[in-house]
């Protein structure tokens, strides 16, 4: 009987929380996972406990015995976590500095105890130190269609060394809080050839792949305390010095929220988007310049990609105290890096907001394995935010716009990329975890960004906005993986484009994503042969009589290039002639050398591969051109400024 | 307007040292050429025969040089190794050219020949070095003591927000630009003392510059400002004139170095003016002690002189 009402009640309030559409119209995602909290932030033992009530639908055809839950903050219990073991250091010896998370108790619908069920496992290492997974046997299996509810009453306690989450004083970033569900896979969906659970360990250079959930969270927290998440506010309620507020998120695949009494709360709106900044007092000033980069991100991806479907929208720059939690994304809450004081001309508080920002769909919305796929979520999310700083901030000047010295933000990826001596260590084929030589971030941001802006100088940007459009089309609020962007890349060129590059586009991808090559096209000569008149004794007339009337000024030009990189991209090669003429050649860059010919009155004066600096892969825009008369003087100049410079360098500092 | 007359005085000076200012902005051109012609030579072989050089029209390009490679770092590294070597030479150098320039300024009749400037360099070598050695020390030290080591302790602060940090950064810079004027004084009374008279040690010369500074402060701290205003102005000039000057031909590169070395000749006079001023109010501050002194005899004198003899 008592079991009875214990399922009745669970059952009862989880439907009714999850049923009422009251952030979106209706549902956008499958909703296979779902949650509900009743939490407590002790600011004196920095823990947040209470009780979590959670649901996860068995979709698959499968009959399934357990569930599998992360427990990310027990990556923060000792050095020899995985995280920590992979990254070095240590998240400190005082219990106040340590983070983890403890399970008091853990029931299943009909009230049975779990506990003795649960196993923590290292799927990817076997690091027994490592308690970020747990595996729980079900006492029944989950047949297809089942639903499991589990209900857990837990404590987290946050860590001092804040690394995406924890506490510095009365600051709190609220991330990876809970016991949360990986994702079951079944057979066929993106790689998995059988079903199974997709629930990696924590790992220091790894992010995140969760189920579209719905979330009710209620927390009870210091008045003092100024709060944002990742949900809507539906209530506020104070009790003395305390209070309790109430969210729901809908459709997000994590929940997180952040709480400090130095924040100062912006709201602005976009369309039907309500911002909400929460900055510390005294960056305000900082406030207009993020506001108005989250609302060109909103507009430039809303325009390119597809909708922002939720109707808020809440991101904090933390304090510098807290800087280890900036730049980070929960899809509706994410945050900026920011100061007090950073010059109107050094674009990178308004570069993180729109990085961050640009996860709610790349990652947020199509809910890619972050895990597996690390340059599907920050590659394609690096490349858009190029695109969106570049276009509102100036196309050469998207990161740096002083009048000495601009650089825009598609070369800065495209220069990290070209200057790492480990650029063809690894393809970007890899987990996140296993990117050798400390390559991680070159690769899955960069490098990645760098050939979707060649791909876009091949295929065009209109072409590479409708990829994007389908992709997202196909895959909003689903678990697509780079064999659906691929797939979806083909089938919007052969529809645009027929032929032109080929049955599909597997060979860039082959060689960009999955290869280790590098591109570097170079321009290895120019001949301006002067024709010269048969002399001495010869069997044949002058091959040129007659074809010209004057082969006293009759030339033979070539042009020389070579491919000296492994890549092959299609390019195009402009030459210059003394006379002005100009001719656009296309080279499809497949062999190793190729000479572009021609005889007439005119000499070459100079040749371009790229003249548009389309294929931004190629890792030396030096060699891509060539001329008969160089211009030294900008390279003069800046010998002179450099020597003027010493000059009074010199005059100043020396007494 | 003792300040105005050892403005005044100092200019004067200054103009009559024309010759000497010519011989250091001579030796400094020959000790940076040394560094940035090889420079020079290294960026426009790595740039060969390429059209990249277009995207330098427009100022530095951080892209087009990157893409050097191996041959980049090499150039960064020659760059900062040729920096380092040119201000440790500059600073030998320094001594020696300013002991001339102070030769060349310490009194107001002097024409000065460069062999004289050559002499007095030498002549003052060691102590100058020794004294400008010491007040950069110092400046070092007040450096890390006045603006490092409180910015350092508020960062430590759990509580510490950006606002407090800048602020005390802002106010401890603002109070650090005020010690330099000081220390400029100083540093340019020692050396213009040992100027006068050659026999003193570099260290008497310090003391006596530190005495100096603060038996005339107010007077010689307003003129020093004056003159670093001066330098300041000439300075905005440069910054607003020469990074955005972009010439894109030959000759319009080669009036940007006859320009740009015009633009310097003119900070060395200013900082020459620095150092003729410092020397005439030295002159003017011992004059008056002079005087002092043998009104302070006077008095005396007359309680035991008689009338007759006042005024000898």
């Amino acid at each position: 009987m008592k079991i009875r009402l214990v399922l009745i009640i669970i059952l009862s309030n989880i439907f009714l929380s999850l049923y009422p559409q009251i952030v979106n119209k209706k549902p956008l995602s499958e909703r296979i996972t779902g949650y509900r909290f009743d939490v407590r932030l002790n600011p004196d033992k920095h823990t947040v406990s209470g009780d979590m009530e959670a649901f996860w639908v068995n979709r698959s055809a499968d009959t399934v015995p357990d569930i599998r839950l992360h427990l990310y903050m027990n990556a923060f219990r000792s050095n020899r976590t995985t995280m920590y073991r992979e990254m070095g250091g240590s998240p400190g010896n005082d219990e106040k500095d340590l983070g983890w998370i403890e399970i008091n108790s853990f029931s299943d619908q009909n009230g049975a105890d779990l506990i003795p069920r649960m196993q923590y496992i290292s799927p990817d290492d076997g690091n027994k130190d490592d308690r970020t997974v747990l595996r729980v046997l079900l006492p029944q299996p989950a047949m297809p269609g089942d639903t499991v509810f589990i209900k857990v009453n837990f404590e987290t306690k946050l860590p001092s060394r804040i690394r995406r989450t924890g506490y510095s004083g009365d600051f709190y970033f609220v991330a990876q809080w809970f016991p949360k569900f990986g994702v079951y896979e079944p057979a066929g969906m993106r790689y998995a050839t059988k079903g199974g659970w997709n629930c990696h360990q924590f790992h220091a250079t790894s992010e995140f792949y969760s189920n579209h959930s719905v979330y009710d969270v209620r927390i009870t927290l210091p008045s003092s305390h100024v709060i944002g998440s990742g949900g809507m506010l539906i209530s506020e309620k104070a009790d003395g010095n305390m209070k309790t507020v109430t969210y729901r998120a809908e459709d997000i695949v994590d929940f997180a929220w952040t709480a400090w009494p130095g924040y100062a709360v912006f709201n602005d709106k976009w369309k039907h988007v309500n911002i909400t900044l929460l900055i510390p007092k005294d960056r305000i000033k900082q406030a207009e310049r993020q506001l108005k980069s989250v609302k060109h991100a909103l507009e430039y991806l809303d325009t390119n990609v597809g909708p922002y479907p939720w109707p808020h929208l809440t991101f904090a720059d933390p304090p510098s105290t807290g800087a280890g939690a900036g730049g980070m994304e929960y899809t509706t809450i994410f945050t900026s890096e920011s100061s007090y004081f950073v010059p109107p001309f050094i674009h990178l508080p308004e570069m993180v907001t729109v990085h961050e920002f640009g996860h709610a769909y790349f990652m947020g919305i199509m809910a890619s394995n972050e895990f597996e796929e690390p340059w599907l979520d920050e590659g394609v999310n690096s490349y858009w935010e190029q695109r969106i700083m570049d276009n509102y901030y100036g196309k050469n000047s998207g990161l740096l716009n002083h009048k000495f010295l601009e650089l825009s933000d598609i070369a800065s990826a495209r220069i990290s990329y070209v200057t790492s001596p480990s650029r063809q260590a690894a393809s970007n084929n890899e987990y996140s975890w296993n990117y050798p030589h400390d390559t991680y971030s070159m690769m899955s941001y960069q490098k990645t960004a760098t050939w979707l802006h060649t791909l876009e100088g091949i295929i065009g940007t209109e072409t590479m906005n409708n990829v994007f459009r389908e992709y997202y089309r196909r895959w909003a609020f689903r678990h697509p993986s780079g064999r659906d962007f691929i797939n979806a890349v083909n089938d919007v060129v052969r529809k645009e484009h027929g032929q032109k590059f080929g049955a599909d586009m597997n060979w860039f991808f082959d060689q960009t994503l999955y290869g280790t090559g590098i591109c570097d096209y170079k321009v290895s000569r120019i001949v301006n042969s002067k024709y010269s008149k048969p002399e001495g004794k010869t069997d044949t007339a002058d091959p040129e009589a007659g074809a010209w009337s004057n082969t006293d000024s009759l030339y033979t030009s070539k042009a020389q290039l070579e491919r000296v990189g492994e890549v092959k991209l299609p390019v195009e090669v402009l030459i210059h002639f003394d006379n002005g003429d100009e001719v656009l050649e296309s080279w499809d860059g497949k062999e190793r050398y190729k000479d572009f010919e021609y005889k007439g009155y005119k000499q070459i004066v100079w040749v371009k591969i790229d003249p548009e600096y389309k294929i931004k892969m190629d890792v030396n825009f030096i060699n891509n051109s060539m001329t008969t008369e160089p211009s030294k003087a900008p390279l003069h100049r800046i010998a002179n400024k450099i020597m003027t410079f010493t000059q009074f360098f010199l005059s100043i500092m020396l007494l | 307007m003792k300040i105005y007359s050892s403005l005044k005085s100092g200019f004067l000076r200054t103009l009559n040292a024309g010759k000497s200012i010519l011989i250091v902005w001579f030796c400094i051109f020959i000790l940076v050429l040394v560094f940035v012609f090889p420079l020079r030579r290294s960026l426009t072989s790595a740039f060969g025969d390429s059209m990249i050089t277009e995207k330098l029209a427009d100022g530095i390009n951080i892209e087009a040089f990157t893409d050097l490679g191996p041959v980049f770092k090499n150039i960064m590294s020659f760059l900062t190794a040729g920096l380092m070597f040119t201000f440790l030479a500059g600073f030998l150098l320094n001594s020696f050219l300013t002991a001339g320039l102070f030769g060349s300024v310490k009194n107001d009749s002097m024409k000065f020949s460069p062999s004289e400037f050559f002499s007095a360099g030498a002549l003052n070598f060691k102590a100058f070095l020794l004294i400008s050695l010491l007040i950069t020390l110092i400046i070092d030290f007040g450096f890390i003591l006045i603006v490092v080591a409180p910015a350092a302790i508020v960062s430590l602060s759990e509580t510490a927000s950006d606002k407090s940090l800048f602020m005390i950064l802002f106010i401890t810079g603002v109070v650090f630009l005020l010690v330099i004027p000081l220390m400029l004084l100083v540093a340019d009374y020692s050396r213009a003392y040992k100027t006068s008279d050659p026999a003193v040690s570099a260290f008497s010369a310090i003391g006596k510059g530190f005495s100096l500074a603060f038996s005339g402060f107010r007077r010689s701290y307003m003129m020093m400002l004056l003159l670093i205003v001066a330098q300041i102005m000439l300075g905005v000039i440069i910054v607003l004139l020469l990074p955005a000057w972009r010439p894109v031909t030959g000759g319009g590169v080669f009036l940007l170095l006859i320009v740009s070395q015009l633009l310097f000749i003119l900070r060395l006079f200013l900082k020459t003016w620095r150092y003729a001023s410092v020397s005439s109010m030295m002159n003017e501050i011992t004059a008056e002690k002079v005087k002092d002194y043998v009104k302070i005899d006077v008095n005396q004198t007359e309680t035991v002189l008689p009338p007759a003899t006042e005024g000898v």
